[in-house]
């Protein structure tokens, strides 16, 4: 080989290494600092003033978190895309990952986005759904995250605690930044192009099929349904914590505070399983079920309806009615409501929503039972120790009548 | 007795990284079987932290890539540079740390802490961060042990497969610390763009390289034909060291990320399919003779991962364009793409250039039977999973893209995922077939069957130095 070709054979090479080396650096330059600089721009613009970052405790679930691969299954990360707005929210803003170090986006999806997944459900059921999934979601195929338990939901330990108060930030920073967040977001944005305005066009912040509302309007579901499609329905959505014959005695019923109800002692009309069936149940793990189609719901409406046994109904003492009725109107009006509809005037005051009697009739087993020993995870206080055994029996007599089932309503 | 036709070959090192590699899977692809079962059986690790899923599946990617692909890439280097450059690697001395370092600091250690719950959740670099520095110091070990050899006489004609496992160590060595470090100090989204280049500078720089850089050897030495056109391999291998890195934001599609960088990088991954066309098309016209399932048993794995590679390519670059993307992405359709990639490809061009460089090793036992055998599972066991796996992704999208509820895509998915542990089992039994050939059988079998049919001069166009002693 002579000298000049040997000369231009290390030219090429230099030339090959400067260039190959080069690639990367034009797709560090390209790919990630150019885009970096143009997303740190467009948070600066667009967080609001002080957005609320992680506490110890936030921090600390969020480890725990990393370490146990949640990102690999959940994603966090709403696309811009009207099939993700629909089933997650709204579109995951620059700002709103500004304390993710590191990201945690996720590149697949066996279980839900959980971009928005603070305030959508209640923090029983988180614990129950740690510790056993299935317990509360019983097609569910997430591990158990027992461990992080003193060997039951109800006795989580701080790395579940610090896990569960994790998951209720997220999505937390845009919601309280509210409306006028959005709205400044939007102002700042200067969106040029379609998708980037999508970061504001959902409806909902949180779109969540199952978040639970105090009120909103359902549909009114069929009273005739498919039985068959019912048990089906109830068996891999309801049957984890209202229990096979809907006792409120399923596995997943034991941590929940208030516990499911019983529905062999509970009377319902339609309407009531209707709203809580599209609206869940605001305070308790009840969430709701807009993601089944209207149909399904009508049918799992009606095995509810059918765990019911109608009891003979005991004659009442007026006089055993009108020292209800003073008991009532003493103790209870105040949050149940004059008529019984669950509409007190110290209803704004309460996480949970009172039970409404003119919807939902207790048997007076039931009744004694609450009223004896009230109801944990809401404002109903045990009254054995303030009234008398007739007085206890006498309103839970009195409520009874209240109930407006749907034969007379039509 | 040295070996004939490459008397450096360090046969020892290629020996000790050959079985780590082999039994490093076998553990491996055993977290990925227990993560596939506890998909049909989620309570099976519920009261292990350490058997719990997440933990499973980093350490079973990270072993694959890692334990698995490392141990045979090194072992593959042990026997191809000496050959390449006809002169020995840097220091066997060296080498022995680097063995121990890979396997003993990074490895072993890597999978003990993920599974005492001590990672980081960042895709293809769950290991955590004390392990990463173990990782870039013997990546910087590796470039000082193989590269010196192309460069010791100064610079000459270098073939393909050099220019291959020159790009590969040195980008890996600069990506490795990108994709470990950065996300931890860049938050957030910014952080996802460097994540973004990251998974796909893992395969693109350091695995689909050193796998080409095996294809491109196996093929004209095993079959004694040289490579159908110089010229398409250098244009393959530019092409791809541009494009590859240009790729990463593909993962991203639809995010928060600037539009421009995600169009730039579907045009990239659009045009690494015409790339991967040129490079295959010129490794198959190479195959020339040999057939689709040559003789030679390293050959037929070798064969089979170019044409994965082309597959596997092809579906990249359809599954980057944004109206497959907005369905498919997030879905089992994207873990089949990446068990086709790892499992398919990188796995085959890998166990090819072991089997390769096994044969070639005097005293060493090889059981062509338990070979062939573990090649017929293993292609059973990818096909079944990769056209199940993209199967359930095609149905989860469906169902993501109506309005049925979330879980009835977990539903719908359970079938996919009880054959999917199916295929495993045909994989596990194919790796372990491996193991057998490469442990069983008579000793220097692999030898005389080469002397048997092509013979161990060394060939021109690959050895060219090595030839000419051989002449001389």
């Amino acid at each position: 080989m002579n000298g000049d070709g040997h000369r231009g054979l290390r030219m090429a090479y230099i030339v090959a290494s400067i260039g190959g080396v080069g690639f990367f650096v034009l797709s560090v330059l390209l790919l990630a600092v150019w885009p970096g600089r143009v997303l740190e721009d467009e948070t600066r613009r667009m967080s609001p003033q002080h957005p609320l970052g992680l506490t110890t405790s936030e921090l600390r679930g969020r480890e725990i978190y990393g370490r146990e691969g949640c990102a690999y299954c959940h994603t966090q990360q709403i696309r811009y895309l009207q099939s993700d707005m629909a089933r997650f929210g709204a579109p995951t803003l620059a700002w709103e990952t500004r304390f993710d170090y590191p990201q945690l986006w996720g590149t697949r999806r066996i279980g839900p986005d959980l971009s928005r997944e603070a305030s959508t459900r209640s923090t029983d059921w988180q614990y129950a759904h740690l510790y056993s999934p299935r317990s509360v979601v019983p097609d569910s195929i997430m591990p158990a995250f027992a461990t992080l338990f003193d060997s039951s939901p109800d006795r989580p330990r701080q790395e579940a605690r610090d896990l569960v108060s994790y998951l209720e930030t997220l999505g937390r920073a845009r919601e309280i930044a509210g409306p006028e967040g959005d709205a400044h977001a939007r102002n700042a944005c200067n969106c040029p192009d379609e998708m980037s305005q999508m970061a504001f066009q959902s409806p909902v912040l949180n779109a969540s099929p199952a978040r639970a509302r105090r009120s909103g309007p359902h549909p009114q579901l069929a009273a005739n349904a498919d039985a068959h499609r019912g048990e089906e329905i109830y068996v891999h959505n309801c049957q984890g914590c209202h229990g096979v014959h809907g006792q409120g005695d399923g596995p997943g019923a034991e941590s929940l505070h208030p516990q499911p109800p019983n529905f062999a002692e509970e009377e319902f009309t339609l309407d009531q399983l209707s709203s809580t069936l599209w609206n869940g149940s605001v305070g308790t793990a009840m969430p709701a079920w807009r993601d089944l189609p209207v149909e399904d719901l009508a049918a799992v409406a009606s095995v509810v309806r059918g765990f019911h046994a109608p009891q003979k109904e005991p004659a009442f003492p007026s006089s055993i009615l009108d020292l209800g009725a003073n008991v009532y109107k003493d103790h209870c009006a105040q949050c149940h409501g004059d008529q019984g509809a669950g509409d007190g005037s110290a209803i704004s005051e309460l996480d949970v929503l009172p039970t409404n009697f003119r919807e939902e009739r207790p048997s007076v087993t039931e009744a004694l039972r609450v009223l004896r020993n009230g109801m944990e995870g809401t404002q109903m206080a045990p009254w054995s120790a303030k009234l008398s055994e007739a007085e206890l029996s006498a309103v839970a007599y009195y409520i009874r009548g209240f109930f407006q089932p749907d034969a007379v309503r039509q | 007795m040295s070996e004939p036709g490459s008397p450096r070959v360090e046969t020892r090192l290629v020996y000790a990284h050959g079985l780590a590699a082999i039994i490093t899977l076998l553990l491996a692809i055993t977290f990925g079987l227990l993560a596939a079962m506890e998909m049909l059986f989620p309570d099976l690790g519920a009261n292990h932290a350490w058997l719990s899923w997440g933990r499973l599946r980093y350490d079973h990617t990270q072993g694959i890539m890692l334990a698995w692909l490392g141990n045979a890439f090194f072992a593959f280097l042990y026997h191809a540079v000496p050959v390449l450059t006809g002169r020995p690697v840097t220091s066997r001395r060296l080498g022995e740390w680097i063995f121990g370092l890979w396997n003993f600091a990074v490895v072993l250690p890597g999978w003990v802490l993920v599974l005492a719950g001590f990672s980081q959740p960042l895709e293809w670099a769950e290991f955590p961060m004390v392990v990463d520095v173990f990782v870039v110091l013997a990546l910087v070990l590796a470039i000082i042990q193989f590269l010196p050899p192309f460069f010791a006489r100064g610079i000459e004609n270098l073939y393909v497969s050099s220019w291959y496992i020159i790009g590969a160590l040195v980008f890996t060595a600069l990506s490795y610390p990108m994709g470990n470090f950065i996300p931890e100090i860049v938050p957030g989204a910014r952080g996802a763009a460097f994540s973004g280049l990251w998974i796909h500078d893992a395969v693109g720089l350091y695995v689909t390289p050193l796998a080409l850089a095996i294809t491109y050897f196996v093929i004209p030495a095993a079959s004694r034909r040289p490579i159908f056109s110089h010229f398409l391999s250098m244009l393959g291998f530019w092409l791809l060291f541009f494009v590859y890195p240009l790729n990463g934001t593909h993962h991203y599609i639809f995010s928060v990320i600037p539009m421009n960088a995600q169009i730039g990088a579907i045009a990239a991954s659009t045009i690494l399919g015409v790339d991967v066309i040129i490079v295959v098309t010129n490794l198959l016209l190479s195959l020339r003779g040999s057939g689709i399932f040559p003789r030679d048993i390293g050959l037929r794995y070798v064969a089979m991962s170019t044409i994965l590679y082309l597959v596997v390519s092809i579906q990249g670059s359809v599954q980057a364009q944004m109206s497959v993307n907005q369905a498919v992405h997030f879905s089992d359709w994207v873990i089949g793409h990446s068990h086709l990639a790892m499992l398919g490809f990188a796995t085959f061009a890998a166990a090819g250039g072991l089997i390769h460089a096994w044969q070639r090793i005097p005293h060493v036992r090889y059981n062509a039977r338990m070979l062939s055998w573990s090649y017929w599972l293993l292609l059973a066991g990818v096909i079944l999973m990769v056209t199940d796996l993209t199967a359930a992704g095609l149905v989860e999208a469906k169902i993501w893209q109506s309005a049925a509820p979330w879980l009835d895509s977990v539903r719908a998915a359970h079938i996919f995922w009880l054959i999917r542990a199916h295929s495993a089992t045909l994989i596990f039994l194919g790796f372990f077939a491996l193991l057998a050939g490469l442990t069983t059988g008579g000793v220097g079998a692999g030898l005389k069957e080469v002397e048997a049919s092509v013979g161990l001069e060394p060939v021109k166009h690959i050895a060219p130095r090595m030839a000419a002693a051989a002449e001389a």
